[in-house]
């Protein structure tokens, strides 16, 4: 007899998701997480004596509003920011542009330096918002099962294409002249500040294999802008992952941590629980797994059980990592020395949209640029609370860093990386190198180890066209699998990486119907 | 040695130094990158008779082989054939066929179970690619051995007796070793494989020596042959023979799904008379979705034998005034078959296609194997097949009979 209906690997915001709506439906859900703390990517952690960081992923501003209504998040003290908060865009020393929450006030400060970005800056997002409608629909539906296309996929695609016809014969065009696109190309043609055209370009390319000349990149782009839905969670990403936790558990689930699966138990082609690292067995009809394609699928199933096919294409599976974290714990409030007065809590270096392309480029030879791109986030500003009393804690995600590198990661390799992201961050913080009290740097090949994500990719598979449409591999596309019982809900599955929960959500949804 | 398939031209198995001895026919084909005698003699017909009536030898070497060892190479060979090779023990050999995903045919071959987690896999085309790319995450090594091991076919009824006489160093005695079974010996004081296989359908035995003995093993059976009606035979032989037997030939009888341009040419086992290779249920296999799905819903095609009706032939020939003839050599082109209309004398749609044939010089027959829609797959169903007579095309009756056309007791016993 089976304990519970249902186990899910992995505590992270889409494991929890997975488990709460599915504990809302009735189920009896256990959570088994390998680590000590809950919250995969999101979870925060003590990087040095009284200073903590805010997670790997930051930007809560794409937590599906639907998630948040499903499990009463709110209710369980999840807050909501009204609008996203402002994040200053680095250029050369002295040279910054501050993309506001609202657009009004980024028109205002683009205009001080160009009337005319100004002005289409206000075009480009009254043109997002007509897209928004269509695209976000990637986020909220299940996906096209673009392989076995039955008769409700055909149904699906028609409607798809009825909602397209919301963009007019023309603009539906346009919209298939987009999406190929190299997100430089796109941005260009909209507006001619370098700074302005590397802020809005980063955000297609940060966590992927890509740089902003590559093809599809504007793809990447779009769907981030359309998954933008909120303002963001207030106090972050861990606060999205204690409101996840407490919903899960207020509607029965029970929540395992710091036990390790070793391996799936399977019988015939169906599932039949979990083994754990100790030996202990779990066993339900049902198991769900927010690790990675590649962890879940090949290496938690003994050799030989999933069709050759599947195996192949997971064996394809792109999940190359090119985000390093560096950590900074501060003695004092870190200073902007192009906005001395503000209380910035994000920012982003990368000037020129060719910065980001020589960037990328290192990491095709497995190299770190000379000069990485940087996304800064000062989770103090926030939450004082996670630092002493006036001290700041800097949590930099440094993009691009290679998994495998070319000389292997030595201590050395780290250390070197870590100084070139503080030599760059110096360059735009007051006396930054005097006010460190203690540093970690995470290479992927440390975010794999840690967070026990292939190639330490945070998104578990890179974003890229192909990747996006068949997500992970034929056979798998809708969080099912070939076996039985399993299910998929991870960043690994439609639609990707990030703290939407989407993933996690649409998963329970798809178990839900079988 | 060069692999073969970058060489220009055709290479010499392990044999060749014999062969091309007592070819003094000079009349040779390429098989899969080796010279390989079509017949001996300008006709291949003495070479027949003595598969049917003493002992044919022939090289077999250039047959694809490859050698799976290790703890996994029972998965990974349960995974890739329709067979459940976890259910061969050792010293057993098994045929069976190999499909892709979506239940069509690649090959067909055998598995043989050497022991130890040693098992030999021999295939009608390169077989290496799949098996890697199949293996991922099992503890096997999988080894080419195409060119390292000589291969010979013992093939008829007095096989037996020859082998008994030269054969040592075995558990058993070769008398006693049962149909699709094999055994290690040792011939000339050379160890060998020797299994009771063939493609003739015959009493026969195939051996299986490393490269650097095959010469003193040929040399040490072709002594012996003497006592015994030994022939050496060629390809030619061999296909009419097969024909009698009733065994498909990949690339002539079907199609790998490895090369087909479009899926109609692909077939599955069901299609192709191999259903009793599918072992449906067990562990996933290769194709095993789609196979269930077709066992449920039909086949497209059946492959069937077929007798062609030799008045009707006949007839045709008189008309023109001449005797009825039949080449001496097995075919291999796509030849169409018709519904019957009109009590039978006229052709209706067609309903499929003939692969190849031979007369049977041994049954008097001329017989065919064929394509055909399912329903006319019970044997005893007449057809009509299209005959050229006199550069007209014609057609004749067929009859569906069960395969194989020859089956004597003695391949069995």
């Amino acid at each position: 007899m089976n304990a519970f209906d249902a186990i899910v690997i992995g505590a992270g915001t889409n494991g929890l998701t997975c488990a709460a709506l599915l504990a809302q439906q009735g189920m009896a859900v256990v959570v088994v997480e390998a680590h000590e703390q809950i919250g995969g990517l999101a979870r925060a952690h003590e990087f040095h004596p009284g200073y903590r960081s805010a997670g790997v992923l930051h930007d809560t501003t794409v937590v599906r509003p639907w998630v948040v209504d499903q499990l009463s998040l709110v209710h369980h003290g999840l807050q909501l920011r009204p609008t996203k908060p402002d994040v200053l865009a680095l250029g050369a020393p002295g040279e910054s542009l501050l993309l506001a929450g609202d657009r009004l006030r980024t028109a205002g400060e683009i205009a001080k330096v160009s009337e005319r970005d100004a002005d289409a800056f206000l075009e480009y997002r009254a043109y997002l918002d007509r897209l928004r409608p269509v695209l976000s629909q990637f986020f909220d539906r299940q996906p096209l099962d673009l392989i076995d296309t039955g008769m409700g996929d055909l149904w699906a695609m028609f409607r798809q294409g009825l909602s397209l016809r919301k963009l007019g014969k023309k603009g539906a065009l346009e919209l298939a002249r987009l999406m190929p696109m190299c997100v430089g190309d796109w941005l260009d043609e909209w507006f001619e500040t370098d700074l302005l055209k590397a802020a809005l370009a980063l955000p297609a390319v940060a966590g992927t294999f890509t740089g902003p000349r590559s093809p599809g990149t504007n793809a990447n782009l779009l769907l981030h802008e359309a998954a933008a839905g909120t303002g963001g969670v207030v106090a972050g990403a861990p606060a999205l992952v204690r409101a996840l936790e407490k919903s899960a558990r207020a509607n029965g689930t029970s929540i395992r941590n710091g036990i390790e699966v070793k391996r799936l138990l399977t019988d015939g082609g169906c599932v039949e629980g979990v083994e754990l690292v100790d030996g202990e067995e779990l066993r339900a009809p049902l198991v769900v797994s927010s690790a990675d394609p590649k962890t879940t699928l090949l290496e938690l199933l003994p050799a030989g059980t999933l069709p050759r096919s599947t195996e192949e294409a997971l064996v394809s599976w792109r999940t190359r990592g090119t985000t390093g974290i560096v950590l900074l714990a501060l003695d004092r409030k870190p200073v902007f020395t192009c906005a001395p007065d503000k209380n910035i809590a994000y920012a982003q270096t990368g000037g020129h949209i060719l910065d980001i392309e020589r960037a990328f480029d290192a990491v095709k030879y497995r190299q770190v640029a000379a000069k990485p791109v940087l996304e800064i986030e000062v989770p103090t500003v926030e939450r004082p609370n996670l630092a002493p009393e006036g001290h700041a804690v800097v949590a930099v995600r440094v993009h691009f860093v290679p998994h495998t590198h070319d000389s292997g990661w030595s201590e050395q390799q780290r250390s070197t990386l870590g100084d070139q992201v503080v030599a760059e961050l110096g360059q735009h913080l007051e006396n930054l190198a005097d006010t460190i009290v203690a540093r970690e740097v995470m290479t992927p090949a440390d975010l794999e180890t840690s967070y026990g994500t292939t190639g330490g990719h945070i998104h578990h598979g890179e974003h890229a066209l192909d990747q996006l449409l068949v997500r992970p591999a034929p056979g798998c596309q809708r969080y099912t699998t070939p076996l039985e019982g399993l299910f998929l809900c991870g960043a690994g599955s439609h639609p990707g990486g990030g703290l939407t929960c989407a993933p996690g959500g649409l998963a329970a949804t798809a178990i839900a119907r079988t | 040695m060069v692999p073969r398939f970058f060489t220009a031209m055709p290479i010499p198995t392990p044999f060749h130094t014999r062969t091309q001895a007592l070819c003094t026919s000079m009349f040779w084909k390429d098989w899969a990158g080796y010279y390989a005698v079509r017949s001996f003699d300008t006709c291949h017909e003495r070479e027949y008779y003595a598969v049917r009536h003493a002992v044919g030898l022939f090289d077999v070497s250039p047959l694809f082989k490859y050698d799976v060892r290790g703890e996994g190479a029972m998965a990974l060979l349960s995974r890739v054939m329709t067979r459940d090779i976890s259910k061969l023990r050792p010293g057993r050999v098994t045929y069976c066929c190999w499909c892709d995903d979506d239940g069509k045919v690649m090959d067909d071959g055998t598995v043989s179970n050497l022991g130890d987690d040693h098992y030999r896999v021999t295939a009608a085309e390169p077989t290496y690619g799949w098996l890697c790319r199949n293996a991922r995450g099992l503890p096997v090594e999988i080894t080419e051995t195409t060119d390292d091991i000589g291969s010979l076919a013992l093939q008829g009824p007095t096989s037996r007796a020859l082998l008994s006489e030269i054969v040592a160093d075995t558990k058993k005695p070769i008398e006693k070793l049962r149909f699709f079974r094999l055994l290690k010996a040792t011939i000339a004081g050379h160890p060998v494989i020797i299994s009771r296989t063939g493609y003739t359908g015959d009493l026969g035995y195939e051996v299986w020596v490393s490269r650097e003995h095959a010469l003193d093993v040929w040399d040490q059976i072709y002594a012996a042959g003497r006592r015994h009606g030994l022939v050496p035979a060629g390809l030619d032989a061999l296909d009419v023979t097969r024909i009698e037997a009733g065994f498909i030939m990949n690339g002539v009888d079907y199609q790998s799904a490895h090369h087909c341009l479009i899926e109609s040419r692909k077939c599955s086992p069901f299609e192709l008379g191999l259903g009793w290779t599918v072992d449906l249920d067990r562990p996933g296999f290769n194709g095993q979705a789609a196979l269930r799905r077709e066992l449920a819903n039909g086949s497209t095609w059946a492959t069937v034998g077929l007798e062609l009706d030799w008045d009707e032939y006949e007839a045709h020939f008189t008309e023109f005034g001449l005797p009825p003839h039949v080449s001496s050599s097995a075919w291999r082109t796509s030849i169409p078959l018709y519904a019957p209309r009109r009590g039978g004398r006229v052709n209706g749609r067609q309903i499929g296609y003939a692969t190849s044939g031979a007369w049977s010089p041994l049954l008097k027959k001329n017989l065919a194997i064929a394509t055909i829609e399912p329903k006319f797959q019970v044997p005893g169903t007449r057809i009509r097949i299209e005959v050229t007579v006199e550069h007209e095309r014609r057609s004749v009756a067929a009859t569906v009979r069960e395969t194989p056309f020859f089956n004597p007791p003695r391949k069995r016993a």
